[in-house]
């Protein structure tokens, strides 16, 4: 009965996100600019013949765009969507629902990751294919990298509904959001790949969650982790999103005290 | 025998509901900014201030009172959406705010000046949403439909985008969101604000039904025609605490002290004759000779020494004492004058002690 609750809001967010399509790809535009620059900026930087952790530059074209799709999902809008909802006090009409908070926003995440999957990709794989192609794992590796991909969305969708709950403090998102980007972009390895990081923000990274974001699913595919290696780092990705759920499920039952709606 | 049980049972119960919001002081400026870094400091105001209510299935209850008075807060702690500083809430037997799930299926809410339908899609889509959350099977839903079209027109507005609406089909679809999985009990937050007058008949009627149907409601509103139409029983709250609480014709007794007569005599009196005669009453002249409006305080004088008292100086030929208005008593408390001193005889007056 809920089931069929959550899969219907799974379905909503994602009719939703085709009425606002426009916006959707102009989101996607930003990131797809960086990821321009970026691999502009790597070939230059291969091409002068340093070693930068042993990457090849299709190699490093591969990391770049796993990295690109990592980073595009769950970004769009849903958390300044929360985060509105929670300032201006409508979080209150959330409430009388009889559903879960958490799981009904997981819901969303969903309808929305799903489409952002679909665009990504037809993205990356044309970048790939227009750039010279880059190396493709062997099927086997290829379904491990999949399910890297999958467990991104509870991952990155726990990580932004934890820090947009902490506008029941701040009551501005803002800079919450920004705080959490870059601390993102730097320790999940989307901005670099974190062997080229000093150890000890490596080290950092490896023990919080965010190395699980884009480290893990670039690393499957690229092969760097294979087997038994491949299969730790999915269950260190299931572990956190373990973690980080029952961690939101707690956060949200103080911060729900916090509110403080007004009106006579 | 179970209907006797039941009529003592409440199905909402509040007792000593208090809810206190912290707000921080801040000074002035940037530099009261900053010094609200260093030194914090707050305001708290009880919004809701040991409020107890006892409301039994089936009973509909206007609740009412000034803006910021308290009365959404009420409805939120009552909703779970809000945790009471302290007191007790149980509704349905459920501790709202502890088991607010359960709560949202028993429990129907609306509120006015707000939508829950969701923003970019058609109703019909928010309602099969809504469906869904609520398990409501298809024939049921159906049903539901066909009702909501009958007494709100809901059919020509399925196929709109809630963001497209106006505010009066807004409320209709809004009440339909509210109503659909037919919850026992109702809170409805200003159901009729900014509504013309065509769609809030139509509002009221639909709301007599519900309470006729049995429904268990809470009416927070401005309009005091809502409170005639739908309820017997008023809450007024002011200031967060609740000043008054019983019969709709309680109130009128307790606080409309005031009564005026029109009286028409067969011959030309002097208005200073009758006022000689009644100097505890304000005699004012009528449209033409003959005739009075004479107010007076029910505590006073009785109506029959009024009537006594023009009979005696000529004979009377028509008489009209005016239906005392719950809005008078309304109007009072929101400008604050009204006197909190029940007469003895008041029904169940809650003045505070």
């Amino acid at each position: 009965m809920a089931a069929r609750a959550y899969l219907c809001m799974v379905k909503v967010s994602a009719r939703t996100v085709l009425t606002y399509r426009a916006n959707f790809v102009l989101g996607l535009f930003a990131v797809f600019f960086q990821l321009l620059a970026m691999l502009y900026v790597w070939r230059l930087l291969l091409e002068s013949g340093k070693d930068f952790g042993g990457y090849t530059w299709p190699q490093m074209k591969a990391y770049l765009l796993v990295a690109f799709v990592t980073s595009s999902l769950v970004s769009a809008y849903g958390d300044f969507r929360m985060a509105a909802r929670i300032r201006d006090g409508l979080v209150s009409l959330d409430l009388v629902k009889p559903v879960t908070y958490q799981t009904a926003r997981f819901a969303e995440t969903v309808g929305r990751a799903a489409l952002e999957l679909a665009v990504t990709f037809a993205v990356a794989g044309s970048i790939a294919l227009v750039t010279g192609g880059i190396p493709v794992p062997d099927l086997p590796q290829l379904l491990l990298f999949a399910v890297s991909i999958a467990a991104v969305v509870p991952l990155k969708f726990l990580v932004v509904y934890l820090s947009t709950l902490l506008c029941f403090w701040t009551q501005n998102y803002m800079g919450v959001a920004w705080a959490r980007t870059s601390l993102v972009a730097l320790l999940s390895g989307s901005l670099i790949p974190l062997v080229l990081l000093p150890s000890w923000l490596q080290t950092t990274a490896m023990l919080l969650p965010f190395a699980s974001l884009t480290a893990t699913p670039a690393a499957i595919y690229l092969g760097q982790a294979t087997g038994g290696e491949a299969l730790g780092l999915l269950l260190t990705q299931a572990g956190w999103v373990t973690v980080l759920w029952v961690a939101g499920r707690l956060v949200w039952r103080f911060a729900v005290r916090q509110l403080t709606v007004h009106g006579g | 025998m179970p209907a006797a049980t039941m009529a003592v049972m409440p199905v909402i119960e509040a007792r000593e509901l208090t809810k206190v919001f912290r707000r921080p002081d801040k000074s002035e400026g940037l530099r009261g900014s900053l010094r609200h870094l260093v030194t914090r400091r707050y305001t708290t105001t009880s919004a809701v201030d040991h409020v107890s209510l006892s409301i039994e299935p089936g009973e509909a209850v206007a609740y009412v009172g000034p803006n910021g008075a308290g009365k959404s807060t009420t409805v939120k702690l009552l909703s779970g959406i809000l945790v009471p500083t302290s007191g007790e809430v149980v509704v349905g037997g459920i501790v709202p705010h502890r088991d607010r799930i359960a709560n949202a299926r028993q429990v129907g809410v609306l509120f006015g000046q707000r939508t829950q339908l969701w923003w970019d899609l058609p109703v019909r889509e928010s309602l099969a949403l809504l469906r869904d959350m609520y398990g409501i099977g298809p024939a049921d839903y159906r049903a539901q439909l066909a009702r909501f079209d009958e007494v709100l027109e809901l059919g020509e507005l399925l196929p709109v985008t809630a963001r497209k609406l106006s505010l009066g089909q807004r409320m209709r679809a809004d009440l339909a969101a509210a109503l659909l999985h037919r919850p026992g009990i109702v809170y409805l937050d200003e159901p009729t604000i900014g509504l013309d007058i065509a769609v809030k008949d139509r509002v009221r009627d639909f709301l007599r039904r519900l309470v006729a149907d049995g429904t268990t409601l809470i009416l927070t509103t401005h309009d005091l025609g809502d409170i005639e139409d739908v309820c017997r029983r008023i809450a007024i709250i002011d200031g967060g605490r609740i000043i008054y609480d019983g019969g709709l014709d309680g109130v009128k007794d307790t606080f409309a002290r005031e009564r005026c007569m029109h009286v028409r005599l067969t011959t030309d009196v002097d208005p200073q004759s009758v006022a000689a005669l009644l100097p505890d009453a304000e005699v004012t002249p009528g449209g033409s000779p003959g005739e009075f409006t004479i107010r007076f305080d029910r505590f006073v004088l009785t109506a029959g020494q009024v009537i006594a008292t023009a009979s005696s100086l000529a004979e009377i030929d028509d008489l009209l004492i005016d239906e005392p208005a719950i809005e008078d008593v309304v109007r009072k408390v929101y400008s604050g004058e009204l006197e909190l001193e029940p007469a003895e005889d008041g029904v169940g007056a809650g003045v505070g002690a």
